[in-house]
């Protein structure tokens, strides 16, 4: 953590200084030649020069040699500060930034697209009254907890990945400084806490989410997003794609996120650079998912939300989404709410 | 706080405000606030307790303050939860809140003259993360547990939504670059001391007051709440 920026900056200037003379220092020791003039006489001697430039002003070896020695380590621990694959790294992050950005636009606009043709998916045979127990209190603790962290640390690794561009048109570079800070504390923080927060969204919803043939019949059916019904268990072909998707980018992020921000662990600059395309990477395929999941869970579809937040859900729209799920819990449907909750929270379901 | 001003950028009026006068109103009202909730609740005084004792009420008092703050009585299946969402809540809450620091900092120039020695930057990150973590949990489960709904109102929500904001913001400020987020964290810090006294956040200094309120009555009554 930067505590003091001018500081901060005047101790990198000075190292850098440090370095590069050891550089110097360090071109000249493994090349004996160096110490000698351009015609290979030694200069040091305080002998005539007749006209020629002192010092070694071509240098005793080759560019492409010594920075073949900076890059394999030669130059003793230099290899962090001055490595050439920080060039590597930034060709691929320009592009996974032109590209993801692209990719989180198309996904925003397809669901805007959607929403302003066919509206809110409704209930069609209207609310009974009668609920059906459908997530337990530890499954829905857990998806909430990893649905906050999702919200702060999608917010805040956007504002880090295109704050430049989207945000300092608005707030200008002062107000955008401020928020790129802000971001970079707030996902350093948060970060570790999504690695538990995912091991246990991996635990409370395993069962269940295991891809069986008749998914295939759920997809020829596009899901039930085009007005065919589409039969399906207690989750959906789209909701166990989504359930490994979120684990597998999930993972990633993970490692990747804890190579980043633990130094301590002593990972190398370049291993560092790697997990930082990775990262970026599995963040934006992560993202462009979970904004399809949060428009489904949320103003998608009538009726869903309330299964994650109340525990139960109707059984009209158990019927219409999840049909083999409710015939298998049809005579657990009641109409006693607080009943059908506190046997959720208990996880019967 | 004033390490703003090492960063070289400009204190914005808004922190100024926040660290200078709001600061010394929410200090005063948090100060002579909670003393008065306090000396109001002691002056209420305790019934005339007729029943015979059968034991002392101070030692039912003071094991009640004990016991209620570990788990026993073979609920711990049903407290689990709570028990360690909480401690992971206030302790880390505690150790960020005195040991962190910046804070440190702040209530030696500020308030107390003296400081100590504070807490290395990392352990502060790793108070915060469970603090936060335990905040979180116990929040979620707020909402999504069917008879703790029912029993929370706005108090409960503004109380701990505060609480999250002043640690949300002061996450925020982690890099002391910018005065201008300081300036934010101290305005949240500032709104948060003005609630606390007429507020169930008052609980910080009552849960003993009521724990040993309980465990006495009882105690007196041979009984171990
Ligand atoms: C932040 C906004 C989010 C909202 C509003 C939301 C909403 C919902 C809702 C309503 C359901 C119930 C669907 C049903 O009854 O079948 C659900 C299920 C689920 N959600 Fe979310 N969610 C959000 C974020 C997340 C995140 C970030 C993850 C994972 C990292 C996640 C993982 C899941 C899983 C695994 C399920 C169970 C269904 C399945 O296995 O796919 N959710 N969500």
């Amino acid at each position: 953590m930067v505590r003091n920026t001018g500081i901060a900056v005047l101790c990198r200037a000075v190292f850098v200084c440090f370095v590069f003379s050891l550089l110097t220092v360090f071109s000249i020791d493994v090349n004996p030649a160096s110490a000698q003039s351009p015609a290979g006489r030694d200069v040091s001697q305080g002998e005539s020069l007749n006209g020629a430039v002192p010092g070694n002003t071509t240098g005793g070896v080759s560019d492409s040699e010594f920075w073949r020695q900076v890059r394999s380590g030669a130059a003793g621990g230099l290899v962090p500060l001055v490595q050439s694959q920080g060039d590597e790294w930034s060709r691929w992050r320009g592009p996974l930034q032109t590209y993801g950005g692209w990719i989180l636009a198309v996904v925003v606009g397809i669901i805007l697209i959607y929403f302003a043709i066919r509206g809110r998916m409704r209930i069609e045979g209207g609310r009974t009254g009668m609920v059906i127990p459908r997530f337990s209190l530890t499954q829905r603790v857990a998806h909430w907890v990893i649905a906050i962290l999702f919200v702060i640390l999608g917010l805040s690794g956007l504002a880090i990945m295109f704050g430049r561009f989207v945000l300092i048109p608005v707030f200008g570079k002062d107000g955008f400084a401020a928020i790129a800070s802000l971001s970079l504390q707030a996902h350093n923080l948060f970060g570790p806490l999504f690695v538990p927060a995912v091991i246990a969204l991996f635990i409370t919803f395993l069962r269940g989410n295991g891809f069986k043939m008749h998914d295939l019949k759920w997809i020829m059916k596009g899901g039930g997003f085009f007005g065919v019904h589409a039969s399906s268990e207690k989750y959906n072909f789209g909701e166990k794609s989504w359930f490994w998707w979120a684990i597998l980018t999930g993972i990633a992020l993970s490692v990747t996120g804890l190579i980043m921000v633990l130094p301590g662990l002593g990972f190398e600059r370049g291993t560092m650079q790697i997990a930082n395309v990775i990262h970026t990477a599995a963040a934006i395929l992560f993202m462009a998912v979970g904004i399809g999941h949060m428009y489904v869970g949320t103003i998608g579809i009538e009726g869903a939300l309330e299964g994650m937040t109340r525990g139960t859900v109707d059984v009209n729209w158990a019927k219409e989404h999840h049909d083999m799920w409710y015939e298998q819990h049809a005579d657990e449907a009641t109409p006693d709410v607080a009943a059908a909750e506190a046997q959720a929270a208990d996880g019967k379901v | 706080m004033n390490d703003a001003n090492q960063s070289g950028h400009a204190i914005p009026w808004f922190t100024d405000f926040a660290e200078g006068p709001l600061w010394y109103v929410a200090a005063t009202v948090f100060v002579f606030g909670v003393l008065w909730r306090i000396v109001g609740l002691l002056a209420l005084g305790r019934g005339e307790d007729k029943s015979v004792p059968k034991q002392s009420g101070m030692a039912g008092g003071i094991k009640a303050i004990l016991l209620h703050s570990v788990p026993h009585g073979g609920f711990f299946t049903h407290t689990a939860f709570h028990v360690i969402a909480g401690y992971m809540f206030h302790i880390g809450l505690f150790a960020l809140l005195f040991f962190a620091a910046p804070h440190v900092d702040f209530l030696r120039e500020r308030v107390l003259g003296f400081g100590w020695t504070p807490l290395p930057d990392w352990a502060f990150i790793v108070a915060a993360q469970i603090s936060f973590a335990g905040l979180i949990l116990l929040w979620v489960r707020r909402v999504a547990d069917p008879v703790i709904r029912r029993l929370k109102d706005a108090h409960d929500y503004i109380g701990s939504g505060l609480t999250f904001l002043v640690m949300l913001t002061g996450c925020f400020a982690l890099q002391e670059s910018r005065p201008v987020l300081a300036g934010i964290h101290m305005f949240t810090v500032d709104i948060w001391l003005i609630y606390f006294p007429f507020s169930r956040l008052m609980h910080a200094f009552t849960f003993l007051f009521s724990r040993y309120y309980t465990g006495a009555f009882y105690g007196r009554r041979g009984v171990t709440p």
